[in-house]
């Protein structure tokens, strides 16, 4: 586990050029993660927010290098993810995620390859989110907020069995910044940028090819640049929000999947995915919410073409008086 | 072995990571590290041992050299002098990566070029499936496919050639017995530890020009991309200090004049009608249906037509005389009690699966994309050889008594697959699953285990000290595929005694060599 930690802290040539990247971030932007994982929103303090969300993504279809294709040896991929994860208000201008999904996958019946799927829990994520500003600006008012995340596998599952992986399994450490303007009416925008550093994933053999022989266990995995654009509004007194999003996410190194061939750890990825999410507080049950969302990537390079509906639960609640904060968490 | 290597790397990564921002820089190993070393023997007597394409180490011939007074002779020492006086940094990392044996070197690029070419053909839009073609390498698909059996001859013929070449080579050596030009001359310093093998012919070019010849033919889309590592590689000889140009071109002379032999075995060898067309394919299914009541099936979808070349097992063989009177026993019969064991004891390891079953079967695994077993037990006894501080003739002789057993043991079991013809645990068994991809052949025997096993016995002969180490190698690679769900046991364990009868010709071969 240590060991993993410190492989997050990279060596190479590339490590001075990230630490610029890091430095300037540190100083120009503020980040965030939230209620869920990508709002604007942080809870109060003395408060905890438990969210237990479930997701089923597939996808039929893949990017080898920038061709899309299918592949019968794996017919369509299925991925359930079942999420649990709790947020706490230290202060109301800080906050602390945990999570830890378990993912399942499996190829539909029938499918060329005959493989086992995998199943199990893939990393365990911690987060902490600062509001840097918030101001009236015009009608509305910004907000800014920093994040920095860390996460590492919890588990000794094989990130070296693409498709059926449950994750790159390597330890990530993210900083974001997200910067929020909502207007009085309630509508509201927000872009969100991050940086991923992602350390060394360790295969079961100790050679592979990635644009060259490497006689090593350990897998590069690429960092990565990742982004958000959020349009959104609330509704009915604050407690039905809707929105639009796109993500998009890219790798700053790495090779392309090969002709007809297994994706590695080591891939270059890139895409852009489309999305839509609703979150409703029921003012009735006080402190529970429902959020439910769909996406789709719809652009890539040697990634799954996914298409993923997720369903969640949100319960807040004040954990030292029993009594719910009265303030609602926006 | 792996976890242990992994914790000094990762303990490596622990002390880089704490001197991160004073730009600590090291990058994942992409060919076997080793300092140049002082050789363990210098085989004075190399050029009587018994090459295995020629006669002779004199059956090549090559001219009488300048004696070192001469004035084309002192010349050349002088060019020597003014070039290394003169070495860039680019020349000087060369120097450190040709290091003082190159066939780790040219074994280490033909294994990186396996892994590149070792890329299964997809189906095309209509469901069929296209062939790599010699005659139009460029495809798609790209030529060649570098699967296990190609991968074992393409090792073979370097690796014979490349032996050949040195007998050669080493008995033009001490035949005319003239120094290295830094023996020679006190203001010219070697580059790696100093010995006193003769410089007439280069050893190095033998190897450079073999190498890049063999390889060529075996992976024509790479032409331009060998001669690249040739050019570097003799540049880098002379620059060592270990050659004069008219050691080079006698050394090239032998290079050109074995790999002509080599390729030309090879071109009559019987390889290229190993991928049999489907008409031949389906009646060696047929007449294995015929004989056995079971007939194996590409469950693949698209269903791919013919098998992985069904007549490699007619190969021509380097040391057994004839391929069926080393061909095991017939598998147990589909539904006998033997047969259902097997099917329960498959169900208990995927029900079942630890992390050390998985990690077994991922190690030896060596699928699509990668060397390939042959390729592993290759990478093996290039550390072996360096940690033995073997000189290239000793290296050369390993890996070649090594590939030509491994090979032979490659066509004995694919003689078995395609007579037996026995199915997959996937196609008899109801609703199974893997953890390794299952291959486009019969199961019976399995490859790993009968290369594996060949490999380990020739290396069991040559380093002694390590019998017992690569023997426990060999089995671990045979259960693996078990673990991995796409073999049966008996394929395993058949195939191991396969691969260890089969080695036992090149073996006998190798002790009356003259080597020992």
């Amino acid at each position: 586990m240590t060991g993993k930690l410190l492989l997050l802290f990279r060596y190479k040539r590339k490590t001075q050029k990230d630490l610029n990247i890091l430095i300037l971030l540190l100083f120009t932007v503020a980040f965030a993660f939230g209620q869920t994982p990508t709002d604007g929103l942080m809870m109060p303090s003395k408060n905890i927010c438990i969210l237990l969300n479930y997701e089923a993504g597939h996808f039929d279809r893949y990017w080898e290098g920038d061709d899309l294709r299918r592949n019968e040896t794996i017919a369509m991929v299925n991925r359930t993810t079942i999420l649990p994860m709790a947020a706490v208000g230290i202060f109301d201008e800080l906050n602390f995620y945990i999570g830890l999904p378990y993912v399942k996958t499996k190829s539909s019946e029938t499918n060329g390859g005959r493989f086992e799927g995998a199943k199990g829990f893939q990393d365990i994520m911690i987060a902490l989110k600062y509001k840097a500003l918030e101001r009236s600006l015009g009608s509305g008012r910004l907000s800014l907020f920093t994040t920095v995340g860390y996460s590492t596998p919890a588990t000794n599952y094989l990130s070296d069995y693409m498709p059926y992986s449950l994750g790159f399994g390597a330890p990530e450490f993210s900083l974001r910044g997200i910067t929020q303007y909502q207007l009085n009416n309630g509508f509201y925008v927000r872009g969100m940028v991050a940086h991923l550093w992602r350390g060394y994933t360790e295969a079961e053999r100790d050679y592979y090819y990635n644009s060259g022989s490497f006689y090593t266990a350990l897998m590069d995995v690429p960092n990565a640049w990742t982004f958000e654009t959020v349009i959104g509004k609330w509704y009915m007194s604050n407690t039905l929000k809707l929105e639009l999003n796109y993500t998009g996410l890219k790798s700053t190194s790495g090779d392309n999947i090969r002709a007809y061939n297994a994706a590695q750890p080591t891939n270059k990825v890139k895409y852009d995915r489309l999305g839509v999410s609703i979150q409703y507080y029921s003012p009735s049950l006080k402190g529970l919410g429902v959020v439910g969302y769909y996406n789709n990537v719809v652009n890539g390079l040697n990634t799954a073409k996914m298409g993923n509906v997720g369903l969640g639960l949100t319960y807040q609640f004040n954990f030292i008086k029993n009594t719910n904060n009265d303030q609602d968490a926006q | 072995m792996i976890k242990m290597r992994n914790k000094i790397y990762k303990s490596i990564l622990f002390i880089c990571s704490l001197l991160w921002f004073i730009s600590c820089e090291k990058d994942l190993p992409t060919y076997l590290e080793y300092k140049d070393y002082s050789y363990s023997s210098t085989d004075e007597n190399g050029g009587t041992w018994q090459p295995i394409l020629i006669d002779e180490g004199a059956a090549i011939n090559i001219g009488v050299p300048e004696d070192i007074s001469s004035q084309s002779y002192q010349a050349e020492i002088s060019a020597i002098k003014a070039s290394t006086d003169e070495i860039n940094a680019p020349q000087r990392k060369a120097l450190t990566y040709w290091g003082n044996n190159a066939v780790v070197r040219w074994n280490e690029i033909a294994l990186e070029l396996i892994a590149k070419y070792n890329l299964i053909p997809g189906p095309n839009d209509d469901g069929s499936y296209t062939l790599p073609n010699p005659s139009d390498p460029n495809g798609p698909p790209a030529f060649p496919f570098a699967h296990p059996p190609y991968a074992c001859r393409a090792l073979a013929y370097l690796s014979v050639a490349q032996f050949d070449g040195l007998i050669s080579a080493w008995h033009y050596k001490y035949l005319y017995n003239r120094a290295a030009p830094y023996q020679i001359d006190d203001s010219i310093t070697y580059a790696y530890e100093p010995n006193d093998i003769p410089s007439y012919p280069s050893d190095g070019a033998v190897l450079a020009r073999v190498s890049k010849k063999v390889l060529s033919a075996m992976f024509p889309l790479e032409k331009e991309y060998l001669q690249k590592l040739e050019d570097e590689h003799l540049e880098s000889l002379l620059l060592s200090g270990g050659n004069v140009p008219s050691d080079i071109s006698a050394g090239i002379t032998i290079g050109d004049e074995i790999s002509e032999i080599a390729l030309a075995r090879a071109a009559n060898d019987g390889m290229k009608n190993a991928q049999a067309p489907k008409v031949v394919s389906d009646s060696i299914k047929a007449a294995a249906f015929e004989r056995f009541g079971w007939q194996w099936e590409n469950l693949e979808i698209p269903v791919r037509p013919v098998g992985l070349t069904p007549l490699f097992g007619k190969v021509k063989m380097w040391n057994v005389a004839n391929v069926e009177n080393v061909r095991p026993v017939p598998p147990p019969a589909i539904d006998s009690d033997a047969y259902l064991a097997d099917v329960s004891i498959l169900k208990d390891y995927a029900d079942n699966m630890t992390e050390e079953k998985r990690s077994i079967a991922n190690f030896w695994q060596d699928g699509l994309g990668t060397y390939t077993p042959p390729g592993h037990w290759n990478r093996f006894a290039n550390e072996f050889m360096v940690e033995d501080k073997m000189n290239p003739l000793r290296s050369a002789r390993t890996l070649a008594y090594m590939n030509m057993a491994i090979m032979d043991s490659g066509i004995s079991c694919w003689d078995a697959k395609y007579y037996y013809h026995y199915p997959r645990p996937i196609q008899t068994i109801e609703g199974f699953k893997t953890i390794a991809g299952t291959p486009n052949f019969p199961s019976y025997t399995s490859g790993h285990s009968v290369f594996s096993a060949a490999a380990s016995e020739v290396l069991a002969y040559i380093f002694p000290e390590k019998a017992t180490l690569v023997r426990g190698w060999a089995e671990e690679a045979a259960i693996s595929r078990v673990y991995g769900g796409i073999h049966w046991t008996f394929d395993a364990t058949v195939g191991t005694d396969q691969g260890r009868e089969v080695a036992k010709f090149t073996v006998d071969i190798a002790k009356l060599d003259g080597a020992n």
